[in-house]
């Protein structure tokens, strides 16, 4: 599902002529087979969200190529890194992400809006989407009118509406409570297991071992495969 | 993302700062209303000065003259065999212009005219028909009021001009005057030339009178006589007169107009006309000659007009610029999900186009009163505190269709044009930048 190799990235900071380069990727190698979740660990600043911007193509490497479902997208052009996310990822913020104008039933069905899908099956699919995650009474409530725990779960309803076969998830449990991280982690493996959706997330140590199947670490820029923790099934 | 979720999208975002989008609007509005106004000034000069030229004279008219001297049956004939042209009307100067009847009395502006030509020319009359006979005659629309009375003395003493004029108009004949007969001196208006004896004289029977003309001011008191009857008054005056006998402005044609069946075939016509050594004069010409200066100045007062829209366009560019920046958290987010950056460009033209378009539309119909509103009530304000009548058909302000097009088409190009930067911005705005906003 995803294949990236020899992947470098280096920030630079400063006025041009005189950056400062700041190293923060070296040579990484990471495969993430199709109905797999891979967690990705490390310490605070070691290059983890750095690794998941570049493979949402939120910033463009320089070394290196990344291949998702096959596709080779490592010079993609702004315009069809756009059209790539909205068909074949989604998306899930440690802080949500959700348009404040928008309500929850809107913020859903925006990537259908963006897609150009017609106003009755918005509706439908929407409406079955927000049911899903829970929210069905919660449609016309705004997110600041929403708990933290239900504003990720209208985040992932957002995610999910479009049926894409990876989600990318930069500390989804981050903003939640123990109770609310619980939950979210046991609908991402139900997610994973009813429908075969492919995980790659950020997460921390402690809550990986419920779900996922793997889990690598980064250390410095360095990525280091650490152990299988279940194999997966089927 | 179709268009109708575009200007959902737009409309919404546009609902979150009223006060400033209806600021901005009401800019551009004021803008666009002042454009459009102030080059309506010009444009009702120019269609004043147009219509002052068309009223007195056809579309489809070309006088036409010879370099030097008078122009001659030969000419005449050579002009109606010209292709493209209907009728060529032709008139003589008579030096006999006496007329009367009963006691009333005048001098008219006798012509003679042929009359064949003057009917195919499209003559325009108020009553009867154009003469048959040769003393059958066609007066002009003001020649009653020319006749008159002889004015006892000292009648008009002590009066000012307007009551004089009233005064003289008691004298005039009142009657109808279609189908009379009239008596025609037949003594030339050489002071010199002393007849003795009576004058003779010839009746004349008024057969036709000729339509008001177009201008309020204008007196038309001319006498149209045939050109047979023409030839038997040169002969008798000649005899009282030598030099009459052998004036060469008695024999040849004092006004030559040739008309074409349509204005559009007036500058073919002239063309072929000119070709042959004659001077022509048209309205047409005439147009084409005072539409170039028109032009400039409607230029002109459009180019001022348009920096006020440029800088009502300062606001939108101002509005649009802190939307972007207002919603470059929202403008992240879709990016992330996968609004492409043509999206994104386009939902914020589209909302710089709407402001636009409300200022237009709100400025035009603004315009549109005001000029209205300034027609109507300048000349009654011209009556109250000048006391003087303005001219009939007076106008200060026009909008033709043509000038709101181009007011639109510069509106909403200057509104684009500031909308651009903006909406380009939007495009640029940085993913990670917006999403980081609160952790
Ligand atoms: N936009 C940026 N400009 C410069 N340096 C950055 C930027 N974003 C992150 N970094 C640096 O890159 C390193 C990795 O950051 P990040 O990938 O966010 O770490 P993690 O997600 O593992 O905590 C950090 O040292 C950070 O300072
Ligand atoms: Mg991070």
């Amino acid at each position: 599902m995803i294949s990236v190799s020899n992947l470098s990235y280096a920030f630079k900071i400063g006025k041009k002529g005189k950056e400062n380069i700041v190293p923060v990727l070296h040579d990484v190698n990471l495969q993430v087979a199709e109905g797999e979740i891979v967690a990705v660990v490390g310490r605070s600043g070691s290059g983890k969200s750095t690794l998941l911007n570049l493979i949402s193509g939120f910033i463009q490497p320089e070394v290196g190529s990344i291949t998702i479902n096959g596709t080779n997208v490592s010079k993609f052009s702004e315009s069809k890194w756009a059209e790539f996310r909205l068909n074949h990822l989604g998306f899930i913020f440690q802080s949500f992400q959700l348009i404040p104008s928008m309500s929850a039933f809107e913020n859903v069905e925006l990537p259908l809006v963006l897609k150009g899908v017609n106003v009755p099956e918005r509706k439908k699919r929407t409406e079955e989407m927000l049911k899903r995650v829970g929210l069905e009474s919660f449609q016309n409530h705004y997110p600041g009118e929403l708990s933290g725990g239900q504003q990720q779960r209208v985040s992932i309803a957002r995610a999910l509406i479009l049926n894409p076969p990876l989600i990318l998830a930069d500390e989804p449990t981050g903003s939640l409570d123990s109770e609310n991280e619980k939950q979210l982690l046991c609908f991402i493996k139900e997610l994973n297991e009813n429908y075969g959706i492919t995980f790659l997330m950020i997460t921390h140590d402690h809550e990986v071992a419920s779900i996922a199947h793997r889990k690598v670490e980064i250390i410095d820029g360095y990525l280091r495969e650490e152990r299988i923790l279940h194999e997966v099934q089927r | 993302m179709k268009f109708k979720d575009k200007h959902k999208f737009v409309r919404s975002n546009m609902k979150k700062n009223r006060t400033r989008l209806w600021m901005t609007i009401l800019a551009s509005t004021i803008g666009c209303a002042f454009l459009i106004m102030l080059a309506s000034i010009g444009f009702a000069i120019h269609k004043t000065a147009v219509d002052d030229v068309m009223s007195f004279r056809m579309v489809n008219e070309i006088q036409v003259q010879k370099e030097s001297g008078m122009m001659t049956e030969n000419d005449v004939m050579k002009l109606e065999q010209i292709k493209g042209v209907k009728a060529v009307t032709r008139k003589k100067y008579t030096p006999a212009n006496q007329l009367s009847i009963d006691e009333f009395n005048t001098f008219a502006n006798v012509m003679s005219a042929h009359m064949p030509s003057e009917e195919k020319a499209g003559f325009e009359l108020d009553k009867g028909r154009m003469p048959k006979n040769k003393n059958e005659i066609v007066v002009g629309y003001h020649f009653a009021e020319d006749l008159r009375k002889d004015q006892p003395d000292n009648y008009l003493e002590g009066l000012s001009e307007e009551q004089a004029q009233e005064k003289m108009k008691e004298l005039s004949y009142k009657g109808e005057l279609l189908n009379k007969t009239l008596t025609y001196h037949l003594k030339t208006d050489n002071p010199d030339i002393k007849i003795e004896g009576p004058v003779q004289t010839v009746d004349v029977k008024i057969v036709g009178i000729g339509k008001k003309p177009a201008r309020e001011w204008a007196h038309d008191n001319s006498v149209f006589i045939t050109e047979d009857l023409y030839n038997e008054v040169i002969s008798i005056l000649g005899k009282q007169d030598p030099k009459i006998a052998s004036a060469d402005e008695l024999k040849n044609y004092g006004e030559v107009k040739a008309f074409t069946a349509s204005a559009d075939d007036v500058k073919e016509v002239t063309d072929r006309i000119e070709k042959l050594d004659y001077m022509t004069y048209s309205i047409i010409k005439e147009l084409k000659q005072m539409n170039v200066y028109f032009t400039l100045f409607k230029a002109g007062l459009i180019f001022i007009g348009a920096i006020a829209v440029l800088i009502a366009s300062i606001g939108i560019f101002n509005t649009m610029t802190m939307a972007v920046t207002e919603r470059s958290q929202d403008i992240g987010i879709m990016k992330a999900i996968g609004a492409t950056p043509k999206t994104v460009k386009r939902i914020f033209l589209l909302e710089s186009a709407y402001i636009g378009l409300w200022g237009v539309g709100l400025g035009t119909l603004l315009a549109y009163i005001t000029s209205y509103g300034v027609n109507f009530a300048l000349p009654i304000i011209i009556e109250q505190f000048v006391n003087e009548t303005p001219p009939e058909g007076f106008m200060l302000s026009y909008i033709p269709w043509s000038l709101t097009a181009i007011a639109v088409t510069i509106c909403m190009g200057v509104t684009l044009l500031s909308g651009w930067r903006p909406a380009a911005k939007a495009t640029t705005v940085d993913v990670l930048k917006a999403l980081r906003r609160d952790v």
